[in-house]
């Protein structure tokens, strides 16, 4: 019993580092219906402009504000440079353009910061607590603490400001927004900066756990996506339950079938979704009047 | 015109004549990228062993002293690369012959260019098995490739003998999904047998490049009741057994092959990396005189407190101890002509890590052997501690501080 606990819990907190990136492809799908597929690296070379700041002597709190603004930049080049004028001509060219960028971003990153994982380092402790019989550790708590933390206050900003009432106006409908005096190019703008911002959480969460190193996206971004389109693409709250699900399954399948097996269930989950409910299950099927 | 084309062919001559003034010899490795720790460190200990036979005037050749000079290409770690920087070394003029690679996927990709022209190779510190074993199955008369490492073989044989030498009786193994890994854990199982299964393997766990997270593989040890693991695979996969261990609060003994000792794992393993122990052919601790010797010329000439990775830099070194001296056997610079040397050296070759007597023998296609330079005795365990490699024995320094007087 305590094994199956521990496990899932583990895998759980993990799951909700998936969930964040997620959520980083739902922001920009809701205003814009386009996806960053190169989310993971931006939480790649965020997690390293952190380090970097780090490295020159800022204390990690201090770091923290800057590491998310510069996930932010990050994401509002990616819209600037990949998206903007796919969707201006209203092309399906921004996912092409937004996997090169990511490509762009891994090279650069081999080229400035090398090949190698390096540890990041963290003020949080790394001993274990024992809580009710399993063992979880503060960096791991601090993974959940920020995830929902960050997700709340976005959720927040969308619910209770104007620019969120035009964030959920856009979402809802782009062409009655504009008619109505919204600007959906500066609501897109925005959603790309928090897409961005909410990268640099999730690197600067996962990576004393995990290690920073170029390769750190790639394995992050496919269980995101398997999360977003499980849960759909609509719901935040949708993402954190799958999320937590899908992670505690990989530990459970790992530890129960083989460790050959970690991912096998999960990609069941996508299939079986994708089959009996298109959307997701959180998301909702659109009926659009014309 | 006529006047133009004696002038060259005395220029020829006289570039030919300078050409056969040195011994060219040429170092590969990976000088950049994740893997140069080893390249670099190979590289500069056998750059040190040629500044010595320089420094002394070079080597003894049909009565001319003639000194070594070095041709160096970076394969940063990359096979396509390898293949072509050894396409290259076969079709040099005057080469005598090559040292170096660090990485089995390299060795693979280039040596069958080296062995099609017969040029003379010394493989170090690559250490993967099929580097060799490649040539028992193609089962080639001649060889022209030697291996100067401890192979993942010998390193598995002394993992399981060290793991009972410690009394543990229960053990997992762990191992990463690439070649290496799964031949290494092919080593560990067979070696387990030949022992004569006194370790019980409670479960046998595998993970992919870039898993971070190895919960369930160590919570199916401890359940399994595993006493240690013994672990093959590459620093950040090993770090992160390491760190989980230390969150499932496990305090199992982590025993592998010597890629423990590589910064990325000690690095990003931090203070729980404490206790590894692999197999190690050199341990930059100046316990005998010779090894102080070297440790201070390293640190001297290239301004390190510490190697990158101190069993390169002493292969490297006596490596090219063990090229030269065939040169000087030889007498010859001819590539075919050392190989034949090589494969008896009369005279032993006082390197760093041992008196190497008669380090190879006639290459025989049914065992690979003939061409490894490396015993058991040869090797000893290192344990990592606060960010260095230790001795892990005892008993193994003062062996070589006995063998040494």
């Amino acid at each position: 019993m305590d094994v199956i606990l521990q496990m899932g819990v583990s895998g759980a907190l993990m799951g909700l580092v998936y969930a964040l990136v997620a959520y980083g492809f739902q922001l920009t799908f809701a205003t814009s219906k386009s996806i960053n597929f190169g989310q993971g690296e931006l939480v790649m070379v965020s997690a390293f402009i952190c380090l970097s700041l780090l490295d020159i002597g800022l204390p990690y709190w201090a770091m923290v504000p800057f590491g998310l603004l510069a996930g932010a930049m990050l994401g509002l080049a990616v819209e600037r440079v990949a998206v903007r004028l796919a969707l201006e001509q209203k092309s399906e060219g921004w996912i092409l353009m937004t996997i090169i960028v990511g490509l762009f971003l891994f090279s650069a990153a081999e080229n400035i910061w090398g090949r190698d994982d390096r540890p990041f380092p963290t003020p949080i402790p790394t001993e274990p607590l024992h809580v009710l019989g399993i063992d979880v550790t503060p960096v791991e708590l601090s993974v959940a603490i920020g995830v929902l933390a960050l997700m709340g206050l976005i959720e927040v900003f969308k619910r209770k400001t104007l620019w969120g009432k035009a964030f959920e106006a856009v979402s809802a409908d782009r062409d009655s927004a504009e008619l109505m005096g919204i600007s959906a190019k500066a609501t897109i703008m925005l959603s790309y900066g928090f897409s961005g911002m909410v990268a640099a959480m999730a690197g600067i969460l996962v990576s004393p756990i995990t290690t920073v190193g170029p390769t750190m996206g790639a394995a992050l971004v496919l269980k995101a996506f398997s999360v977003a389109v499980v849960a759909g693409l609509e719901s935040g709250f949708g993402v954190v339950v799958v999320g937590l699900f899908l992670g505690a399954l990989e530990s459970l399948a790992s530890f129960y079938i083989g460790s050959g097996w970690r991912e096998a269930p999960g990609l069941v989950l996508l299939i079986l979704a994708l089959a009996v409910r298109p959307n997701g299950l959180f998301g909702r099927a659109r009926i659009r009047k014309v | 015109m006529k006047k133009h084309l004696i002038a060259m062919l005395l220029l020829g001559c006289a570039a030919q004549v300078y050409a056969a003034d040195t011994i060219k010899i040429a170092i590969t490795g990976p000088f950049s990228g994740g893997s140069a720790p080893m390249g670099v460190s190979m590289r500069d200990g056998a750059k040190l062993a040629v500044n010595e036979i320089n420094a002394a005037g070079g080597i003894l050749v049909g009565g001319k002293k003639m000194k070594i000079e070095v041709v160096e290409r970076d394969d940063e770690a990359d096979n396509a690369r390898g293949a072509l920087i050894a396409q290259e070394l076969a079709s040099m003029d005057g080469l005598s012959g090559v040292i170096g690679t660090a990485n089995t996927g390299v060795v693979i990709a280039g040596d069958k260019y080296l062995q099609e022209k017969g040029v003379t190779k010394i493989i170090t510190p690559a250490a993967g098995s099929a580097s060799m074993t490649q040539w028992v199955k193609a089962g080639v008369p001649e060889l022209s490739i030697f291996r100067f490492s401890a192979d993942d073989g010998l390193q598995a044989q002394m993992v399981v003998k060290e793991a009972i030498k410690r009394g543990y009786t229960k053990v997992a193994v762990f191992h990463d999904t690439t070649n290496y890994g799964v031949s290494g854990r092919d080593d560990l199982l067979n070696q387990i047998k030949l022992q004569g299964n006194k370790l019980q393997v409670v479960t046998t766990e595998k993970f992919k490049i870039g898993d971070k997270d190895m919960t369930a593989q160590l919570l199916k040890a401890k359940t399994g009741g595993a006493q240690a693991i013994l672990i093959w695979a590459i620093g950040p996969e090993m770090a992160a057994v390491a760190n989980d261990m230390e969150k499932l609060g496990m305090r199992l003994p982590l025993i592998g092959g010597w890629t423990l000792c590589m910064s990325n794992f000690i690095d990003n393993a931090g203070k729980n990396g404490n206790g590894a122990i692999m197999p190690q052919t050199f341990i930059e601790d100046p316990i005998t005189p010779r090894a102080r010797k070297f440790i201070d010329a390293y640190h001297k000439a290239y301004h390190v407190e510490r190697m990158p990775s101190p069993m390169s830099a002493a292969q490297g070194y006596d490596a090219l101890l063990i090229f030269a001296a065939a040169v000087k056997q030889a007498q010859s610079t001819d590539t075919h002509r050392i190989k034949e040397a090589l494969e008896d050296l009369k005279e032993p070759v006082k390197g760093v890590i041992a008196d190497w007597k008669h380090p190879y023998a006639k290459w025989n296609p049914a065992s690979e052997d003939t061409h490894e330079a490396f015993r058991v005795q040869n090797v000893v365990m290192g344990m990592v501690k606060d960010g260095q490699v230790v001795f892990a024995n005892e008993a193994d320094k003062q062996r070589l501080i006995k063998q040494d007087k």
